[in-house]
């Protein structure tokens, strides 16, 4: 299994066997105590054993607390550190962590295991309970290999891939093996060989009323932002920022300079095709901060090669375009650094997303105007959606339900027609997944009050853990590159959980955010675009990708397996490539599955 | 010389509760060498409770606050040039304008009370009263040095600490819960008082006491957002809200909890406590303080001393001190015992009688 994964840890691996036939693993990223940092690490007795991956960034502090209580640490490793707090606290030690992780600790004296995973799912864990035997790894793709067979879709997971371009929740793409949800641990014993679930954290939803003036608010932001950004900084080997230009990844950058004493090294990405190019907001920021800037052009030379190989070495399956732009920026940034920081997490925490005003105006005007008039409104929109900004409103006017509106919005309107291009094997499904009755209990299970932090929650819930940030762990682990995230800081995240909607969100997007930005760095101007590493996706499932869809069509497993229907999905290629219709991103979830599927099958359509 | 008329303008006064009340109240007890009057906000429950000195109300619209302290302004200036005191003292920076307009009139000296956090809610209303103010009163050094970075003139600031109720509170000996207690009494209003990382640090102590509870007395407008989060992270049967309670009470939690804590941080935009009277309330009924190593809170609790000062941000570390005192009833005691010592050193009469001289002076020096 460990061999399965070098790319997430080429500099070491270990292993720990119990004589009881428990097993942990690791391979090693060294960032923190390069010499020392050898895993599986145990306690002073051997009776504690712990495997990490990520990195807890407290543990400076962590390891003071400690020996001030009299424990004997011989690493500088935050993995150490883990050994000695469950000594302490048991599973509650997930309580005194900030960071990214997931862990395994075995507790040999009680015959039982504890994994754990950080609270916004920035490390994965992938599980399997069966047969009173646990199996877990980070990534699938090492699962399946140490397992007896588990090669088979699940198809529900499939059907929910294809309609959100992910796989949500606590299922993965192959049956019987779960995902460890984020903010939970996991125990299993050997006298009681059961996996049990709990989770350990949410942000709470505190409905905050508008007592705090937004510059006492802007100025709590600040604090908490640079320390997060000060805490994601601490290596032994250089780090650096990826940096789009756009507004997060800006102040990530601009905190990063001030902290560090040396000139922060930055990275992006542009491209030789489409209209979507980053390179020059980047530069000007990069400029004005006085950073040591790189960037890179994917050309679509590149883009066709590149595309189905990236595809077909993920673990599992995530749709989300940006992935190749976001691989290909690590890769450059890891010729010069071991780690890079980024913006991600920041439009879930902060109300980033313009839909979701939008989608609270839409909810106002549902309450107000009939729903014919709304019927007819959307329905001359849509005759008029030759603009794909067009064709979002006709769905937000619609008079259908808050969450259905939503769904719609991020789904670009294809969770409702993913089910023509469903194969045999799929059709027969008595219940396939349905993205608003999943949206409707994840917000219902949150108990959260008010639509905008409703649609919020769903997004810190699903599309954070299961798109923004598998894409982000798999595209730099794939590059064997620790990307960090400040803005999922807890401290941080809590803070924004307390600023009332109206501040926000209110009277733009991200009014928060950018009044820091405006207050802090007046030099670098106010309107930032927002740009996330964004790519020219339509072109390029007309032109560099489009031998590629071609061969997959024709050749691909998914095809032969009958997960998918070879005319249906004909079809949508023929009217994209005509320039009739936009269905560049289910076509793109077609080929991300179907090279998916080629790995799994050891074939290849390429 | 016969006694000083002293004017005292002030929007918070009991039967309102809050630290300045509480202040303003004890100097116009104790401060027997002034004549005094007081003037102040009305209260709804002014009419059961009995003022320490002559106290004339206005009428306070809570709605409008604005409006009830401009009103408040107004009357300092009509009574006071109907009254003809001798100097004049503001307890809050919004009643500095009726202070200063009515001793330019006068041409009385002005004694300005100053505390933290208005220093950065209200900056230029600070720096105005400072100037203009003959005297400011500060509580402690941290509130000192706040004051002079704000504008402050160093020979016209005067560092008085407040006094602690000890002689009536003495604690109960003993009397102890069973149940490892920690302590929080606070108006549920500033979040640079730490309540966040209470709750925090809270799954760390119950990791290791799990019996341990956090008794929170006090509301204000943080209140439904803490009980939520105590909600949403599962510690309903580890955290107590009580509200308001009585005096009676009070005493009563004071003399069976084990550990006082509040782990006050320096908000990002100044201020925060300006003293941290509270901690001494807590020592003077010999109760150890878990308090942050921030500003003036590290004049009122000596660490190691009279209480343990942990990073204030930092939940484990303060978890960490409060199992190190719940879990060591010997130690927690020691601490206790050392603070109610110090406690009863600073008392009210000392700090009057300082407030007094330093009248004194200013009237002595106008004529």
């Amino acid at each position: 299994m460990n061999a399965m994964m070098v790319h997430r840890g080429p500099d070491d691996e270990g292993c720990f066997v119990d004589a009881c036939g428990v097993a942990l693993g690791a391979r090693r990223l060294s960032i923190i105590d390069v010499e020392g940092g050898h895993q599986p690490i145990g306690n002073e007795d051997g009776t504690i054993w712990a495997v990490l991956n990520g990195e807890i960034y407290n543990h400076p502090a962590l390891r003071r607390e400690l020996l001030l209580r009299g424990h004997e640490l011989r690493s500088r490793t935050d993995t150490e550190v883990l050994v000695h707090l469950y000594e302490d606290y048991g599973d509650a030690l997930v309580h005194a962590l900030e960071g990214m992780y997931c862990f395994a600790i075995w507790d040999a004296r009680r015959g039982r295991l504890l994994l754990a995973r950080d609270r916004f799912g920035e490390k994965p864990l992938f599980y399997r309970a069966s047969g009173g035997r646990l199996t877990f790894a980070s990534e699938l793709t090492a699962l399946q290999s140490g397992l007896d067979a588990a090669d088979a879709v699940d198809p529900v997971s499939l059907t929910a891939f294809l309609a959100l371009g992910y796989v949500p929740g606590a299922a993965s793409m192959v049956s019987d093996v779960s995902q460890l949800p984020a903010a939970s641990v996991l125990t299993w014993r050997l006298q009681d060989p059961v996996a049990r679930v709990a989770r350990y954290w949410r942000l709470p939803d505190l409905r905050p009323s508008a007592t705090d003036s937004l510059e006492a608010m802007t100025a709590e932001l600040e604090v908490r932002f640079a320390d997060a950004v000060r805490s994601r900084l601490i290596a032994d080997v250089p780090v650096g920022v990826l940096l789009s230009g756009g507004l997060h990844s800006t102040l990530v950058a601009a905190y990063a300079a001030r902290a560090s004493n040396h000139p922060v090294r930055t990275f992006t990405i542009g491209y030789d095709h489409g209209d979507v190019n980053e390179t020059d907001d980047a530069r000007h920021v990069a400029k004005l901060l006085g950073t040591e800037h790189r960037e890179m052009v994917l050309s679509s030379v590149n883009v066709a090669d590149l595309v189905p190989a990236l595809l077909g070495r993920l673990d599992q399956p995530v749709a989300d375009p940006a992935l190749v732009a976001l691989h290909a920026v690590c890769g450059l940034a890891r010729d010069h650094v071991t780690v890079a920081v980024g913006g991600e997490g920041a439009d879930e925490l902060f109300a980033g997303y313009p839909r979701y005003r939008w989608l609270a105006v839409s909810s106002q005007i549902a309450r107000a105007a009939p729903a014919s008039l709304l019927q007819a409104g959307a329905g001359a929109l849509n005759a008029a959606a030759l603009h794909d900004r067009l064709g979002r409103l006709a769905e937000v006017l619609s008079p259908a339900s808050a969450v259905e509106r939503h769904i719609s919005w991020v789904t670009d309107g294809r969770a409702k027609t993913t089910s023509d291009i469903w194969g045999r094997a799929l059709r027969d499904l008595s219940e396939p997944f349905d993205p608003v009755v999943d949206a409707g209990q994840v917000i219902a299970r949150s108990g959260v009050i008010g639509t905008l932090r409703a649609f919020m929650t769903l997004d810190q819930e699903r599309w954070l853990p299961d798109d923004v940030l598998a894409k982000a762990d798999r595209s730099s682990m794939l590059a064997s590159l620790e990307m960090r995230t400040p803005f999922l800081d807890r401290s941080l995240a809590e803070f924004a959980a307390s600023v009332p909607i109206s501040m926000l969100a209110g009277p733009r997007d991200k009014h928060l955010l950018r009044t820091l930005f405006e207050r802090e760095l007046p030099e670098l101007g106010g309107a930032r675009r927002k740009t996330a590493f964004r790519v020219p996706l339509a072109e390029w499932m007309r032109g560099p990708l489009r031998p590629a869809m071609e061969a997959q069509v024709a050749r691909g497993s998914a095809f032969a397996e009958e997960w998918l229907d070879r005319s249906a999905v004909n079809a949508l290629v023929d009217q994209h490539v005509r320039g009739r219709a936009d269905h560049a991103r289910l076509l793109w979830s077609v080929l991300a599955f179907g090279c998916w599927l080629d790995t799994q099958r050891g074939t290849s359509t390429l | 010389m016969t006694r000083p008329r002293v004017l005292v303008t002030t929007p918070d006064f009991p039967p309102s509760t809050g630290g300045i009340q509480r202040l303003i109240a004890q100097l116009v007890s104790h401060a027997t060498g002034w004549e005094t009057l007081v003037m102040t906000l009305d209260h709804p429950d002014s009419g059961h409770t009995s003022a320490p000195v002559p106290t004339l109300r206005v009428a306070n619209t809570s709605a409008f606050r604005q409006a009830s302290i401009a009103r408040l302004n107004v009357a300092t200036v009509r009574q006071g040039l109907a009254w003809r005191p001798d100097a004049i003292v503001s307890g809050h920076i919004v009643t500095s304008p009726g202070a200063l307009m009515l001793g330019g009139l006068l041409r009385l000296p002005t004694v300005q009370y100053l505390y933290a956090k208005e220093i950065a809610v209200r900056p230029r209303l600070a720096r105005f009263s400072m100037e203009r103010s003959t005297a400011t009163v500060v509580l402690s050094k941290h509130s000192a040095a706040v004051a002079l970075r704000a504008g402050a003139h160093e020979e016209r600031l005067h560092v008085i600490p407040p006094g602690v109720d000890v002689a009536e509170r003495s604690p109960r000996l003993g009397g102890r819960a069973e149940i490892p207690t920690v302590l929080t009494v606070a108006r549920l209003a500033d979040r640079y008082k730490g309540f966040d990382v209470m709750l925090r640090a809270l799954p760390l102590v119950c990791a290791q006491l799990p019996a341990a509870r956090w008794v929170v007395i006090g509301d204000g407008p943080l209140r439904g957002e803490l009980e939520r989060t105590a909600r949403a992270w599962g510690l309903n049967d580890s955290v107590v809200f009580c509200g308001h309670v009585s005096d009676e009470q009070l005493d009563g939690w004071f003399a069976s909890s084990h550990v006082f804590a509040m782990p006050s941080r320096l908000p990002a935009d100044g201020g925060g406590e300006g003293y941290g009277l509270v901690y001494l309330e807590a020592a003077a009924r010999g109760l150890p303080c878990v308090a942050g190593n921030a500003g003036a809170v590290a004049e009122a609790v000596i660490h190691g001393e009279t209480g343990l000062l942990v990073n204030p941000t930092d939940h484990v570390e303060m978890a960490g001190a409060l199992v190190a005192l719940l879990d060591d009833a010997d130690r927690a005691t020691a601490l206790g015992a050392a603070g109610r010592e110090r406690a009863l050193v600073l008392s009210w009469d000392r700090m009057a009688a300082a407030t007094e001289a330093l009248v004194a002076d200013l009237i002595a020096s106008r004529t």
